[in-house]
């Protein structure tokens, strides 16, 4: 493999890590929507958010993408390729982070919502300052799982003709014929955007239950 | 985590979330003049990526190939910029009919299945539909085919075509691409390959000297393709294949690519009208 | 121009599209069925008295869970053969299905088995059983109970990582809707209805865990 394919691996990376953060930042303002919908005790927000969920975490990624790849431009919306695949893992990531900070929004011992109340604090000052920051920390790391998750998953956007860096590894695979080389690169290009991730992750899962003992 | 217990409730909520996203669907896909394109500045052309020479990305991250170059005359008589989506062979069609691209120069061959989706052109190009085979394989007829496993393009004109003339219990792969395809056969994972012209230059690559074109299914013109009833785009592309097949321009890009003269071109292929009605 | 959405292509491969399914189902029961064998056996040889072994089974573990399936089954499908192993696109993406969810099998389990107190281990050898014993029933049975929702939910995700196989042409419902889809060119129809089914899929695995979940993990032990 020459340093021209090696650079055409890392443009490749570039758009991986791009797709990555969009879908995350995006993905992180909606799953804290669906979050705060989900616990709103306002029932039919609830089951909505809930279906949502259910949807997202019962179909393949590979389906969502395919779906609101086609279905986005029948609605009329002409977005290129880029926006459109932003939008499936938006979608993607906020039903996972949503249905994760659901749960640690609910971990939050429910004394410490009724102390808020009982202190008149409105929802929001409540939401704010008192459960968020404790439900924030609790899903770290499962948050940060489902970062490397949507990593590894925006090597889908291949199959729709996306070309990042899965993409890019079957093209100069397809030029120089050395497969073994060039998917070897390309997980290991992966690996080292998701290693240092999953480190951190075990590491504040750790610490969090020493702290609870 | 996902609930272990699935709730009745949930389920229907799921579903009603399904049934709703149709529902943003059955609304005008775009309609495009070459006055449009020229006002806009730019016109987004679907290509191939990983096809060479039709359609491919190099190295340098740049589009090349006979459709690029075809692409980017067409461009230029309208006086605007291109911007070329490469797409999986699999996804040209609805890439074109769901609004993503404005033309197709994607290795196009003009089926009468594909007629009924799309409006084609007039050809540019030609091409051919053939079984790549190893050497030591005998291979005359199409009953030969039984005996290998073959690999295609999902979607692609070989897989028509390979699906059409292998008999039944032939072993078929078909793959996401061309990439993957040639790379079945260069790994060994099939034993034939179904393909166009250009197709055993790359496998020379991966394999020297090992294969060799063995049937030759269907002669093959390429278009370009547009959406049906798009009347104005569809005739401007069919002037401005008409000039560059008079004015030399076609030849020039045959030399480069194909390093034979031009075609003889049909002027009417069954089931696949060039212009729209 | 209007798009009409014509679902006519959709219902006339329903047949094979239900056929796929059941491709679907043979690939995600095949690939469980691997990764509760390699869960199992890699969390045994993560405690192995050789250091090598252990990193062994770290490294493997740290290498698939950072690393994408489409890479891994390109890399099994295409760079194997390289090596003289060469298997069907099916038995492949069995295989890498399993490799996948066993990686993950191991870290899960792993924190089951680390829940079990020493002191019940000591017991049950105090008692006498052999130490085969201990571990299948004082062990691997409660750290199994313990972290069945994990395994569960981390299976559902292996189902639906299936349909990535249809990258390397394995038979399954993607790639028997891809073929509808290319034939009809009714992608959005297609694969639009087959994310219900793929919903249904997923349904029935959490129904088929929670009946095994009932049966063989209940309270009290049988």
């Amino acid at each position: 493999m020459g340093v021209g394919e090696f650079l055409f691996l890392l443009t490749g990376l570039k758009w991986t890590l791009a797709l990555s953060a969009i879908g995350f930042l995006c993905g992180s303002a909606g799953g804290l929507a669906i979050a705060l919908m989900r616990t709103s005790g306002v029932r039919a927000l609830e089951r909505l958010t809930g279906g949502y969920i259910a949807l997202f975490q019962g179909t393949p990624l590979l389906m969502q993408l395919f779906v609101v790849y086609y279905g986005l431009a029948l609605g009329g919306l002409h977005l290129s390729a880029w926006v459109a695949v932003s939008i499936g893992f938006t979608l993607h990531a906020s039903a996972y982070l949503g249905e994760i900070w659901r749960g640690s929004i609910e971990a939050v011992p429910r004394g410490q919502t009724e102390a808020a109340s009982a202190l008149n604090l409105g929802y929001a000052a409540r939401m704010k300052d008192v459960v968020l920051p404790q439900a924030i920390r609790i899903s770290l790391p499962a948050t940060i799982g489902f970062l490397v998750q949507l990593i590894k998953g925006t090597s889908l956007a291949s199959i729709v003709g996306f070309t990042e860096l899965a993409r890019a590894g079957n093209i100069v695979s397809n030029q120089i014929f050395q497969p073994l080389l060039v998917f070897g690169v390309v997980g290991i290009l992966y690996f080292l955007m998701c290693w240092p991730l999953s480190l951190y992750g075990s590491h504040l899962e750790r610490r969090f239950a020493v702290a609870t003992r | 985590m996902i609930r272990i217990t699935p709730t009745r409730r949930l389920a229907l909520a799921a579903l009603v979330a399904a049934l709703a996203l149709p529902a943003l669907a059955g609304r005008p896909a775009a309609a495009i003049t070459p006055e449009e394109i020229k006002a806009r500045g730019k016109i987004i052309v679907g290509i191939q990526g990983d096809n060479p020479p039709w359609g491919f990305v190099t190295s340098d991250g740049k589009q090349d190939g006979f459709d690029a170059d075809i692409a980017r005359l067409y461009a230029k008589q309208l006086g605007v910029e291109v911007e070329f989506m490469p797409l999986e062979v699999n996804n040209r069609i609805p890439a074109l009919t769901s609004g993503r691209v404005d033309v197709l120069f994607a290795t196009m061959a003009m089926l009468p299945e594909r007629a009924k989706a799309v409006q084609f052109s007039k050809p540019y190009v030609a091409n051919a539909i053939v079984l790549i085979a190893p050497k030591s394989v005998e291979v005359k007829t199409n009953a030969d085919m039984a005996k290998l496993s073959i690999g295609v393009a999902k979607g692609a004109a070989q897989d028509t075509q390979v699906t059409k003339n292998a008999p039944a219990g032939t072993v078929i792969r078909r793959y996401d691409g061309d990439a993957p395809s040639i790379q079945a056969l260069a790994s060994g994972q099939v034993q034939a390959l179904g393909g166009n012209i250009f197709y055993l230059q790359r496998v020379e690559q991966a394999r020297p000297g090992e294969f060799e074109n063995k049937l030759e299914f269907q002669k093959l013109y390429n278009g370009a393709c547009t959406r049906l009833g798009e009347k104005e785009l569809n005739a401007s592309i069919n002037a401005f294949i008409d000039r560059i097949k008079a004015d030399g321009e076609l030849q020039k890009l045959y030399d480069k690519w194909m390093k034979v003269p031009v075609h003889q071109f049909p002027d009417s292929l069954d089931g696949v009208p060039f212009s729209a009605s | 121009m209007n798009y009409v959405l014509d679902f006519t292509p959709v219902l006339d491969g329903l047949p094979d599209l239900l056929v796929g399914c059941l491709g679907t189902l043979l690939l995600a029961l095949g690939g469980m069925a691997i990764a509760i064998v390699i869960g199992i056996g890699g969390v045994v040889l993560r405690d192995s008295r050789y250091k090598a072994v252990r990193w062994a089974v770290k490294g493997f573990v740290e290498l698939i869970r950072n690393t994408p399936f489409l890479v891994q089954i390109y890399f099994i499908y295409f760079a194997l053969p390289l090596a003289g192993m060469r298997l069907d696109p099916t038995p492949t993406a069995i295989l890498a299905l399993g490799i996948n969810g066993g990686a993950y099998a191991i870290e899960i389990i792993r924190g089951g088995v680390q829940s079990i107190s020493r002191g019940q281990v000591e017991a049950g050898l105090a008692l006498g059983l052999h130490k085969g014993l201990v571990f299948r029933l004082i062990v691997l049975k409660p750290a199994l109970r313990a972290v069945f929702p994990s395994l569960a939910s981390q299976f559902i995700l292996l189902t639906l990582t299936t349909s990535v196989a249809s990258a390397i042409s394995a038979f399954e419902l993607t790639s028997v809707a891809q073929r509808i889809e290319s034939e009809s060119f009714r992608s959005f129809e297609v694969f639009g209805t087959i994310t219900l089914l793929y919903l249904g899929i997923s349904w029935l695995m959490m129904s088929f865990f929670s009946t095994i979940s009932a049966r063989f993990f209940s309270y009290p032990v049988k």
